[in-house]
């Protein structure tokens, strides 16, 4: 029999950016596929490709052996491949019903909505997963009024309504406890007793290896291996997630052992989807939050910045307590935070280069006038030690290049010099000349007496640039890696939650 | 609080008892407010409300506001009196008129919409813009109030279709559409996209073409509304109906639509405008110094919302 699914020589560029280059991938009937490689491998491109929610470069998809044309959503679902949205796509004032059936109503010969069909159609979905749903799991009750996991189920039955044959579950146990998981492997299961395949992007090693049937492991745009999972390990999958470049290790580093008591205490820390986690960091120390992409590394940044304070646990910094609630008090205490997300978090858009650097002053010193010829002076004294090209002060922020823009937003921050300074993400969509600039500066701040936490959704920066690694996973710290257990192996198998 | 809680979402049945609260205080207060005549004189002064209120849900419903309602309905009166009027006056410059009315209304609609769904404009500022604009064009068309509608317009309105009276079969029209519209996968759709606008896009909806048509039914029912003044006026005015898009909205909310969209009907908007014009009767017939009735209308309203709030906030 032909497989369900086969993907070939999928290739496809944002921008300069080689996300995919000739990956496959193939799902056999009635198969639960893993899809497994470190942040940035292509995995969700892929499934985005496949779900026709990104359109594809050069390749092909065949669905049953024929050539299947994946334009928009809509054509994959009519196709048979439907994409399972953590929590997105269910209308909380919606009924279960009008939330399955949304979009494809069933009529009746007039054209008007079908509510018994609705009505009877939805039952039988909910029949199908009756072991699971729990009490007032009906047609008609509002999505806001059920439980998390309820939610859950009400969003698979949208896609079981769509009659797939293939289900991309991208992430879908990122935010169960354990309980939930084992709920929606029993779903899981019963899918594949029907023949329904899935495509599953998991985080964790041990649910890869409890459900999958097949996994495939990508890795830097490309398809790298395909196992059995009965007849592998998971040291095998790691290893082929990190590939040769495992080499690397230390070498690049060139890191003084740190010296000193911790300074920096955080203890018990909880956020939504984040803890209770503690940790500790001396001064000069470069300590990196590595993992997946979302496993609560910003919540923690933000938690410790106080623009998402932490709901308890308490941090301390130099002996004072830290535990802020906003970020004017974090800055009071000579903490300082750069996003990678300049539009966001950073930029005053339209505004000069001066307004932009002296923001944080004027809140950290109550200033509510700017003394200009002062504030000139002390900024252009930093902006010319970090190296920025810019036209003057007055110039506009957007004038910059992304990363001398970076390079602003860190001067913010310098004068006086942070205690702690926060990184989140901070090089992402910069150029490498200015990543390389960035990279000396963070170090430059460190050996001055900075304590610098930067997290990086690309696992070699936290590697070349980091004297030791939290590795997060479910919000929880799976890994506390420095000096020679700081290598490509041990970060990618502790952010799928294999502790060593 | 528990009592009120057990109502959540379902703000219109506060609406429905503060309507029955006003009907026996006004029945108190005006001893021949059950009279058939007076019924219909009351049924006929709340229509324009009504209708504005009933197009008004929808925009609501898909999230957006429509602010420029009250221009659009003097613009469609100031177009259907010129139009009659150029063309002679007789019954088929009346129908002609109508029609240009109604057309008027769903362009207008459609300019919002367009703008709002096509550019992602917000639509507060873009239909308070707007209604400057259609107010602009209604000066424009018709410098000064005047310009007479022929005597059967207003005759006709006035007085029966068929042995019904012309307002009630006006009223049973409206209700059909809203009825029609309700039984449609267009309201579901368009509560999806006023409800959480990433679930509606991640779904597949076309969320462009939902709020367009929203845009489009209020300046439809704008437009209807305006022909019913005029009925009433019979004559042109470019000020007209200025009050009405902020005394719709309150109808809208009055009748259990959520500001936020996602929930609500067009019936409760229907209650919503009833009380709200029953209040203006309550405080007429209490003898209240004129000065004052604004006011009070004002805060009853408010009293109302807050009771709407409660019930919804759990």
């Amino acid at each position: 029999m032909q497989p369900v699914l086969r993907a070939r020589d999928i290739s496809k560029c944002f921008g300069a950016v080689h996300a995919l280059d000739k990956a496959r991938l193939t799902v056999e009937h009635g198969e639960i596929h893993a899809l497994l490689g470190a942040n940035g491998c292509g995995k969700s491109t892929l499934c985005k490709i496949i779900a026709g929610t990104v359109g594809l470069d050069t390749g092909e998809v065949l669905i049953d052996g024929k050539a299947a044309a994946l334009g928009s959503p809509r054509l994959a679902e009519e196709q048979g491949v439907a994409l399972f949205y953590q929590e997105l796509s269910l209308v909380p004032q919606l009924s279960v019903g009008e939330n399955v059936f949304l979009g494809r109503e069933p009529r009746d010969r007039f054209g008007f909505t079908d509510r018994s069909a609705i009505q009877r159609e939805t039952e039988a979905l909910i029949a199908r997963v009756a072991a699971v749903a729990g009490k007032g799991f009906t047609p008609d009750v509002r999505v806001s009024d059920l439980s998390p996991d309820q939610r859950q189920l009400a969003e698979i039955l949208k896609v079981l309504a769509r009659k797939p044959k293939v289900i991309i579950f991208d992430e879908a146990t990122a935010t169960l406890d354990r309980r939930q998981v084992e709920v929606f492997f029993e779903i899981l299961r019963q899918l594949k007793a029907e023949g329904v395949s899935s495509i599953f992007i998991s985080h964790r090693m041990d649910e890869v290896f409890a459900i999958a049937d097949r996994i495939t492991v990508m890795r830097n745009g490309q398809t790298v291996a395909e196992f059995a999972a009965a007849e592998t390990d998971r040291y095998a999958v790691v290893y082929a997630m990190v590939g040769e470049t495992g080499a690397i290790a230390a070498s690049v580093r060139d890191h003084k052992p740190l010296e000193g008591d911790a300074r920096l205490s955080v203890t018990d820390v909880r956020a939504s989807r984040l803890g209770p986690v503690s940790f500790t960091a001396r001064r000069g120390e470069i300590l990196g939050l590595g993992g997946l992409q979302g496993q609560g590394q910003k919540a923690l940044l933000a938690g410790l910045f106080g623009a998402a304070p932490f709901l308890s646990g308490s941090v301390s910094l130099d002996g004072v307590d830290v535990t802020v609630r906003r970020p004017a008090d974090a800055m009071a205490h000579r903490i300082a935070y750069v996003s990678g997300d300049r539009g966001r978090d950073s930029a005053l858009p339209g505004r000069s280069i001066f307004e932009n650097t002296a923001i944080a002053s004027l809140v950290r010193e109550r200033r509510h006038v700017v003394p200009g010829a002062v504030f000139r002076e002390r900024f252009a004294e930093v902006l010319a030690g970090l190296n920025t090209r810019y036209a003057g002060l007055d110039a506009p922020i957007g004038s910059l290049s992304g990363g001398n823009q970076q390079k602003v937003f860190i001067s913010r921050w310098l004068s006086p010099a942070p205690g702690l300074l926060l990184l989140d993400d901070p090089t992402k969509g910069i150029d490498l000349g200015a990543k390389g600039d960035f990279y000396l500066l963070a170090r430059k701040l460190a050996d001055e007496g900075a304590t610098v936490i930067i997290y990086s959704s690309e696992d070699s920066e936290l590697l070349s640039l980091c004297d030791r690694v939290l590795v997060l996973n479910g919000g929880a710290i799976t890994a506390d890696l420095t000096g020679d257990r700081l290598t490509p192996f041990d970060l990618t198998r502790a952010s799928y939650g294999d502790a060593a | 609080m528990i009592g009120l809680a057990k109502l959540g979402g379902r703000t219109w049945v506060v609406t429905a008892a503060a309507l029955t609260v006003l009907l026996v205080v006004n029945a108190l207060l005006q001893p021949n407010f059950l009279e058939p005549s007076v019924i219909q004189s009351n049924l006929t002064t709340f229509l324009p409300l009504v209708l504005v209120a009933i197009g008004q849900t929808y925009v609501i419903l898909g999230g957006d506001i429509d602010l420029s309602v009250g221009a659009i309905v003097a613009l469609v009166n100031v177009v259907t009196v010129s139009v009659i009027a150029a063309l002679g006056g007789d019954g088929m410059a009346v129908v002609i008129g109508l029609a240009a009315g109604m057309g008027v209304g769903a362009g207008c609609g459609l300019v919002n919409g367009l703008i709002i769904a096509g550019l992602r404009f917000q639509p507060i500022v873009t239909t308070f813009a707007t209604s400057i604009v259609f107010s602009g064009l209604a000066l424009w068309v018709l410098p000064q109030a005047g310009l007479p509608v022929p005597e059967p317009y207003w005759r006709t309105y006035a007085g029966t279709i068929a042995g019904v009276p012309t307002v009630y079969a006006i009223y049973l029209l409206a209700f059909l559409i809203a009825a029609f519209l309700a039984a449609r996968p267009f309201m579901t759709r368009l509560k999806a996209v006023g409800g959480l606008r990433a679930a509606a896009f991640q779904t597949g909806l076309d969320l462009g073409r939902l709020r367009v048509l929203a845009f489009m039914l209020s300046g439809l029912f704008g437009a209807f509304a305006s022909l019913c003044l005029t009925g009433e006026t019979a004559s042109g005015d470019p000020l007209m109906g200025q009050t009405l898009a902020m005394s719709a909205i309150s109808a809208v909310v009055l009748g259990g639509t959520a500001l936020a969209g996602g929930v609500g009907g067009a019936l409760g908007s229907v209650l919503g405008a009833w009380v709200i014009g029953m209040i203006g009767s309550v405080i007429f017939f209490a003898g209240l110094p004129f000065e004052y009735q604004t006011l009070v209308q004002g805060l009853i309203i408010l009293a109302a919302l807050a009771g709407g709030v409660l019930v919804t906030r759990r």
